[in-house]
């Protein structure tokens, strides 16, 4: 993938931006339906938010530690994605709007945490220092400059690509999350349905 | 007629589609967020918006957009740097879109047309004079009479807390102004 600087930047931002739009909708719900499954191996909405909350608690000062050491170049700069960066970002989008599974690391497993509607605030609080971060971005070399990953040690991979794994990962759990909202939604109608 | 609702008028009567796109946002959804180029104009055909700022500590209000109006991130649709503010419905708000490059041609479009965006940008330079006394005047009482004699639909159509960061005081000094 090829781009410019400005052009991955404004894609990064207005994905960022229909993440709040989406979670907006969830501060509406009771403590009771934020933490709702719809069996117990499966997550809750605050479960995909905390999931996501670990992961940007890893990235987040990585990302500005990068930024802050990367070389300034013109917003019209070229971006080139690395092959080993652009197939993991890839493997976050959805295919034909189908969340494949997939195994999550131990420590950035939230199952069985005591969570409360903080973790919705912190989620929403991470997408404002995202924001920050792509705006400073937007005038770094997003190529050359490189980030730690939580893969293992020794796999760095682009600035650019980084960002593009953790947003698209983002838009995973959080439309995850919506799904839990409708199946939630579903079996409550399907209640009231028996009840009447 | 006044210029913009003239200039809406003109826009639907163009013999070719102007508007981009509708969009619907839902209460909190945002049409715009920090850091981003928007080069896009809004005309907020039913709810309402606000343009804020966040420092990073705190959201300062600085403009609404009311149903029947246009509303742009104004700085960046002018030069087309980035911009730090949000845009941000206040209720269910219903907006009709339109690209600065439509825009542009179809201002030039006609002497008529390029006259009612001179009319409209002069008005906001005067709202912007009106805001800088307000920001100015020490009294949040005096702020706070100044904002309801230039607007009185505000306390209408905009709930109070965002009214309280328009006038740069807490919710609880607005009511106990309001009050007295």
């Amino acid at each position: 993938m090829k781009q410019t600087n400005n052009v991955l930047i404004e894609d990064l931002l207005d994905r960022t931006r229909l993440l709040l739009n989406e979670i907006s909708t969830f501060q509406d719900l009771s403590d009771g339906q934020l933490n709702w499954k719809s069996n117990p191996d499966s997550w809750s909405i605050l479960e995909c938010l905390e999931h996501l909350n670990r992961y940007g608690d890893f990235y987040l000062p990585r990302f500005e530690k990068s930024i802050q050491q990367a070389a300034l170049v013109s917003p019209n700069t070229d971006f080139k994605s690395g092959w080993l960066g652009n197939y993991f970002a890839q493997l976050m989008v959805p295919e034909n709007g189908a969340i494949k599974k997939m195994n999550t690391l131990k420590d950035m497993n939230p199952t069985g945490s005591q969570l409360t509607r903080d973790v919705m605030n912190r989620f929403e609080e991470q997408q404002k220092i995202v924001l920050d971060l792509l705006g400073k971005a937007r005038k770094v070399n997003l190529s050359k400059s490189k980030t730690d990953t939580m893969l293992s040690k020794f796999i760095v991979l682009r600035l650019g690509d980084v960002f593009r794994f953790v947003i698209y990962h983002n838009q995973r759990h959080v439309s995850q999350a919506g799904n839990v909202l409708k199946a939630m939604q579903k079996s409550e109608h399907n209640l009231q349905h028996q009840a009447s | 007629m006044n210029p913009v609702e003239e200039l809406k008028a003109l826009l639907e009567a163009h013999p070719t589609e102007v508007w981009d796109k509708q969009m619907v946002l839902n209460r909190n959804e945002y049409l715009k967020v920090k850091g981003s180029i928007d080069l896009q104009l809004y005309y907020i055909e039913s709810g309402s918006v606000r343009v804020f700022m966040d420092d990073g500590h705190e959201e300062h209000t600085i403009r609404f957009g009311y149903v029947n109006s246009f509303i742009a991130a104004l700085d960046c649709f002018l030069t087309e740097q980035p911009s730090e503010y949000y845009i941000q419905a206040i209720k269910k708000t219903q907006v009709k879109v339109i690209r600065k490059a439509t825009w542009m041609e179809f201002i030039g479009h006609s002497g008529r047309h390029g006259e009612l965006w001179q009319k409209i940008l002069e008005l906001v330079v005067i709202q912007q004079l009106e805001r800088e006394k307000d920001l100015l005047t020490q009294s949040p009482a005096e702020r706070y009479k100044r904002v309801l004699q230039r607007s009185p639909e505000l306390f209408q159509e905009i709930p109070m807390k965002y009214i309280a960061s328009y006038l740069r005081m807490t919710p609880e000094t607005l009511s106990r102004i309001r009050k007295s």
